[in-house]
């Protein structure tokens, strides 16, 4: 597996590789005794790609642009971001620690050269099709549904059953979006924010930013201004989207930064429920990705938004691996709206990542479940805000951490009571689990409370992976690691409870592939 | 002034500039200026400094001055039978005839203050100890068991008070100390140094009560041997900005601390209990609680952490409650319960609720005839008490203070 | 004595609110032990609550008297300085609140309301030493913070030992057998008939005819659905055990 860390050139061993494996099961066993190796996403793919000019100035910015053909508004708009961005400090307040990033060292654009826009599903280059079928993505909507022959082995077995449309980015470039036409008989737009931005124009430019402004935070105005690709969702009103939207984020080509922005929009009385993964190849080096994610609730609105997250973390000794700095917030709007964020975070080198609720339309609701999972290198300083405004605004927070190996794992999160917020409640909920002693795991969370009929509860745990439950386990039959993973399953289960069916399979296999060799 | 001492704080407002000028006036020092500079490099804290987002010392500290209004509070805390040290901004007292088993020393100088980085307002206080009429540091070792409380006394109207003691508990030796603090000057600065030896044991009581116009910074860094037992119990009712911060370290095993507080803010009045508690050796044992109630203009501010290395701090047990009522609409408490955990084999927890009174509670009492307000009343000071319930022979008094501010 | 005339009253806030009590009518005279009984979500619980003043438990319509005043407009101690007193089926815990001072400050409370002096410490020891002796209560108990760290059965007691101090005109005991053994049921019902009185009235609220054996009724009531279906005699609770709720409600309806 080696070849696949390294450059494009060798592509057909990697393929190779690849599919001994699929044949041969010991090899497979075998394989898995190197930790860096439980990474099955770890491939990459040998494609022609077109790059912007390595480095970011505002030639890079108008290159993006132009390479979009984006109106004036939304350059000036990035530019705006740039300039702003420059006077910006790199935040040190979470518990991470990483070398200094270099911004001149990336890329901000890579797309595959045969074009950026494909026309129909037939144009996507066939290795880029080959890859998402590596990665368990039904992206060919027919094959799945027709469940063609090779379709049901590629595709992870749990998503075959539910139909999900998916939009596929990678690196920069939104490569498909699938069901489109019957999404559009519901009225629901789904499509790349890039083409979004040529066909709903009026729609992107109404909420682009409102929930994130420009100028939140040092990751998400270095987003505003490069931003690459994404996807956008609107769901008019009423409209209870017919099946599952989902993205996948595929990082390739080598020192490439991705900053995909995604816009959700539900109006009045709407529902979607928003599925994201994101996968990356082994690379030595740290690769930056730098989202924001926007939600906006409109009265009576709710959206689900699931991520599972296993970017590339690096391997034991920490070298390499993603750095995830995302910003993702949701703004329930309007009246009885309702945002519920779930996550299971097993990847990236280093994660700083806030998935957050403004609890603005009186008796909306947010919540947060989080599964966070850091072994070997890793870093994560992960958490959620409930800014609660509205009157009788509710808010859950159920987050659990494990930490195994060397690895430091952190909750932070706010809960923020405002003066107008009548009656509102918070319940939290933070659990932590150390494997080994070599691991950190820490919990920092700030409770701001200004209304005396508000009800505030929070709880938290620290304890280590109990040795009678473990003992037990093991004395019936199981093995040790099969006996970590079935207690680690019992203690996370409350928010896989929260998934959407067929990601909570999948999470529960990167669960157990996560946390190998982290005992003995 | 000179220049040079002008810079040492980076953008000085005039109470910074006037704690330069004290500092300038004081005898050279190695170990003065050591602990000065660890305050002047950040100067008096402020909102952007991580721990003091809730209580912005800059802020409320614009100048220092007499206030207007000095609080006048009595001491509630009996000082009979205890041996007194009084503390007031010109001057110090004390009762120089002590039993065996205590041994006082009032020395000029500072002394080394170790931690000084993580405390600014104790280095600061470490700093500007001292002068013609106080002692730079107050050093007492204890080596008996039944002795009389030691108790100290903050007080007297003034621009500024500052202190520093230094209590070294021998092994197997057994202290009770009490601490008032009771406003006067417009800003109060303390640290209180505790070193428990093998076995010994020590209870704190804290009371703090001053005016609205006050600022008070009182310090507290706890170091504990093996099976030192180490009890404090606080009860602050808040000032213009009070903080009680306590820094406690288990340095050997088998240690056990038990850090209790209540707070009670009136309209105008901010207090911030602050502790920080490392479990640097095995097996020890740390129970923390705080209550608080606040009403209408009123600020609570808690600030738990709970710091336990790797290796050595296997096999900690720690708790940490923190329960706060909000009596009236425009109370505000703010709350920070911090776990930082390297080590596996532990039992930690945190817990943390704010907001009204438990509404079936104030139903069944009312259903059995007792009128609103009065329910309100006692089930306020139950509330209340639990914290108060470690604090010995002065559990009383401290319960009947609390029950006064809440019969108000 | 208690007069309720086509009561109708909703739970919950605003939006959510939902209408439980739908058009209750039903007197109880001086001196009458009225039972009502009903099968899950009826709205037993809900009437208790609505007599006693909870608040979230509206009422949008009716009226509720006791001895021809309006107890509607009362505050909960104001109905319970009139007599009002109520043994909750799921006892409050009361920590850092012992109970001879939570009972006492009670008593004084009521009885500044209805402008009387205050009891007496030594006339409320011997008192409250009486009255647990009748119901078998340790004096310990009575120290120890209300209902905190006591079992279910204790609880129950301890509901009836504050009904027998405060000596309250008009009980309403809502599931008290709930969660007791048959000795303790035993108790907590003598001490109930000990109360039984010309001038007091009671309504025992039970989902089973098990207390209805040592608290005779003068009259069963059966409520669905929030109104009263079905009056009866003591006979009528038995005909509940024996046929189910199904029956006897389905035949009247």
């Amino acid at each position: 597996m080696d070849c696949c860390g390294g450059t494009d050139e060798h592509e057909d061993d990697c393929t190779e590789v690849t599919v001994k494996e699929g044949i041969d099961a010991k090899t497979v066993e075998a394989a898995k005794a190197l930790e860096s190796e439980n990474y099955s996403a770890g491939f990459s793919t040998a494609i022609d790609m077109e790059f912007s000019p390595k480095g970011l100035s505002e030639d890079t910015i108008r290159f993006i642009s132009a390479k979009k053909e984006e109106p004036e508004w939304l350059l000036d708009w990035r530019l705006a971001a740039y300039r702003r961005w420059l006077t910006m400090e790199e935040p040190t307040w979470a518990k991470v620690r990483y070398e200094p990033i270099d911004y001149q060292a990336y890329y901000y654009y890579a797309a595959p050269k045969s074009g950026a826009k494909y026309e129909s599903i037939d144009d996507v280059p066939k290795e880029i099709l080959e890859t998402y079928e590596k990665l368990g993505i039904p992206l060919r909507e027919a094959e799945v549904l027709l469940g063609v022959e090779g379709a049901a082995e590629t595709a992870a077995a749990a998503r075959e059953a539910p139909r999900v449309a998916v939009d596929a980015v990678f690196d920069s470039v939104s490569v498909a979006t699938t069901f489109r036409k019957e999404l559009e008989k519901a009225g629901v737009i789904f499509m790349s924010i890039s083409e979004a931005v040529r066909e709903h124009p009026e729609l992107v430019k109404k909420y682009l930013g409102t929930v994130v402004p420009q100028s939140d935070n040092f990751f998400a105005t270095l987003n505003s201004a490069v931003f690459s690709d994404g996807t956008f969702v609107y769901v008019p009103k009423g409209v209870r989207c017919p099946m599952e939207l989902s993205t996948y984020f595929r990082m390739n080509a080598e020192n490439t930064g991705q900053f995909e922005r995604t816009l959700i929009v539900c109006d009045e009385g709407a529902y979607v429920s928003y599925l994201e993964g994101c996968t990356a190849p082994m690379r030595d080096e740290n690769q930056l990705h730098a989202a924001v994610v926007e939600l906006v609730a409109l009265d009576d609105a709710e959206i689900k938004y699931s991520t599972v997250q296993n970017w590339w973390p690096g391997d034991e000794d920490g070298k390499g691996g993603i750095y995830n700095f995302v910003t993702k917030r949701g703004d329930c709007r309007g009246a009885r709206s309702k945002i519920s964020w779930t996550q299971v975070e097993t990847g990236s080198a280093v994660t700083w990542k806030y998935p957050s609720c403004i609890l603005r339309g009186d008796d909306s609701v947010g919540e947060f479940y989080s599964i966070a999972v850091t072994n070997g290198r890793q870093q994560a300083d992960t958490g959620t805000k409930m800014i609660h405004l509205g009157k009788r605004t509710k808010s859950r927070i159920i987050s659990k951490g494990i930490s195994a190996g060397k690895s430091d794992n952190t909750y932070r999160g706010l809960v923020s009571i405002n003066k107008r917020a009548e009656k509102a409640r918070n319940f939290t909920q933070c659990d932590s689990l150390l494997i080994g002693g070599r691991c950190g795991a820490h919990t920092v969370p700030y409770v701001e409370n200004r209304r005396a009929d508000a009800q505030l509860e929070h709880e938290a745990t620290t304890t280590k992976l109990s040795e009678d439950q473990l003992f037990y386990a093991r004395q019936r039959g199981l093995g040790e690691e099969q006996a970590v993973a079935l207690l680690v399953n019992g203690f996370v289960r409350e928010v896989l409870q929260e998934l959407p069916m067929e990601f909570a399979v999948e999470a529960q296999k990167l669960l157990e592939v996560s946390l190998e060799g982290s005992v003995g | 002034m000179s220049t040079a001492l002008r810079d040492l704080i980076a953008n000085p407002n005039a109470a910074e500039l006037e704690l330069i000028a004290r500092y300038g006036m004081l005898p050279e020092d190695a170990r003065r200026e050591r602990a000065f500079e660890a305050f002047a490099k950040g100067g008096l804290p402020h909102r952007r400094v991580e721990g003091w987002h809730w209580s912005d010392f800059k802020a409320s500290l614009p100048v220092i001055e007499t206030p207007a209004q000095p609080g006048t509070a009595q001491d509630p805390l009996p000082a009979d039978d205890a041996v007194l040290f009084s503390f007031t901004p010109t001057g110090f007292t004390w009762a120089e005839s002590l039993p065996e088993g205590i041994r006082v020393l009032a020395k000029p100088e500072a002394q080394a203050f170790g931690a000084s980085e993580d405390m600014p307002l104790g280095a600061l206080a470490a700093a500007l100890a001292g002068g013609k009429t106080k002692p730079g540091t107050l050093m007492i070792e204890v080596t008996g068991q039944d002795l009389p409380r030691l108790h100290f006394r903050f007080s007297g109207a003034g621009e500024a008070n500052f202190a520093r003691v230094q209590i070294i508990v021998r092994p197997g030796a057994k202290l009770a100390v009490s601490e008032s603090y009771l406003g006067g000057a417009g800003f109060t600065a303390s640290l209180m140094e505790f070193s428990l030896q093998a076995g010994a044991e020590c209870s704190r009581t804290v009371y703090q009560r001053t005016g609205k116009a006050e600022v008070l910074a009182a310090t507290a860094a706890v170091q504990l041997d093996e099976g030192a037992d180490y009890r404090q119990t606080t009860l602050a009712f808040g000032g213009k900005l009070t903080r009680l911060e306590t820094r406690l370290t288990h340095q050997e095993t088998g240690a056990k601390a038990t850090l209790n507080a209540a707070y009670l803010c009136a309209d105008g009045h901010h207090a911030d209990i602050t502790t920080e508690v490392r479990h640097g050796a095995p097996s020890c044992v740390t129970r923390q609680l705080t209550k608080g109630a606040v009403l209408d203009g009123g600020r609570g501010v808690y600030q738990g952490k709970f710091f336990v290395p790797r290796n050595v701090g296997q096999k900690t047990d720690a708790d940490m409650q923190h329960n706060a009522l909000l009596l009236e609409e425009g109370a505000e408490v703010f709350a920070k319960p911090e776990l930082e955990i390297y080590a596996d084999n532990v039992e930690c927890a945190h817990g943390n609720t704010s907001g009204a009174l438990d509404a079936n509670q104030m139903f069944y009492m009312r259903q059995r005839g007792i009128a609103e307000e009065e329910a309100r009343a006692l089930l306020t000071e139950a509330f209340i008490a639990e914290a108060l319930e470690e604090a010995g022979e002065l559990e009383d008094v401290l319960r009947v203070q609390a029950r006064a501010w809440l019969a108000r | 004595m208690l007069k309720i005339e086509n009561l109708t009253a909703t739970v919950g806030e605003a939006e959510e609110a939902k209408q439980i009590i739908n058009g209750l009518t039903l007197e109880v005279p001086a001196g009458e032990v009225h039972a009502i009984m009903g099968p899950n979500g009826a709205g037993k619980s809900t009437l208790s609550y609505v007599l006693t003043g909870r608040s979230g438990y509206e009422v949008t319509g009716g009226s509720v008297t006791l001895n021809g005043e309006d107890i509607l407009s009362m505050e909960p101690e104001e109905r319970a300085a009139k007599g009002m007193f109520l043994s909750f089926q799921y006892p409050v815990e009361i920590p850092g609140v012992p109970v001879m001072t939570f009972v006492r400050t009670a008593m004084n409370s009521q009885r500044k309301l209805r402008g009387e002096d205050e009891i007496s410490a030594p006339d409320f020891i011997k008192k409250s030493r009486e009255i647990a002796k009748q119901l078998k209560l340790d004096a310990e108990m009575l120290k120890r913070p209300v209902n905190v760290g006591f079992s279910g059965g204790e609880k129950k007691r301890l509901e009836i030992y504050q009904m027998m101090m405060l000596e309250p005109n008009f009980l309403i005991l809502d599931e008290t057998d709930s969660g007791l053994d048959i000795d303790a049921l035993k108790t907590v019902a003598e001490g109930v008939n000990a109360m039984r009185s010309p001038e007091r009235g009671m309504l025992v609220i039970t989902h089973y005819q098990r207390l209805l054996d040592y608290i005779k009724p003068d009259k069963v009531h059966v409520l669905s659905a929030g109104r009263i279906i079905k009056t009866g005699g003591a006979d009528l609770a038995h005909r509940l055990e024996a046929e189910g709720y199904e029956g006897v409600v389905g035949e009247a309806v």
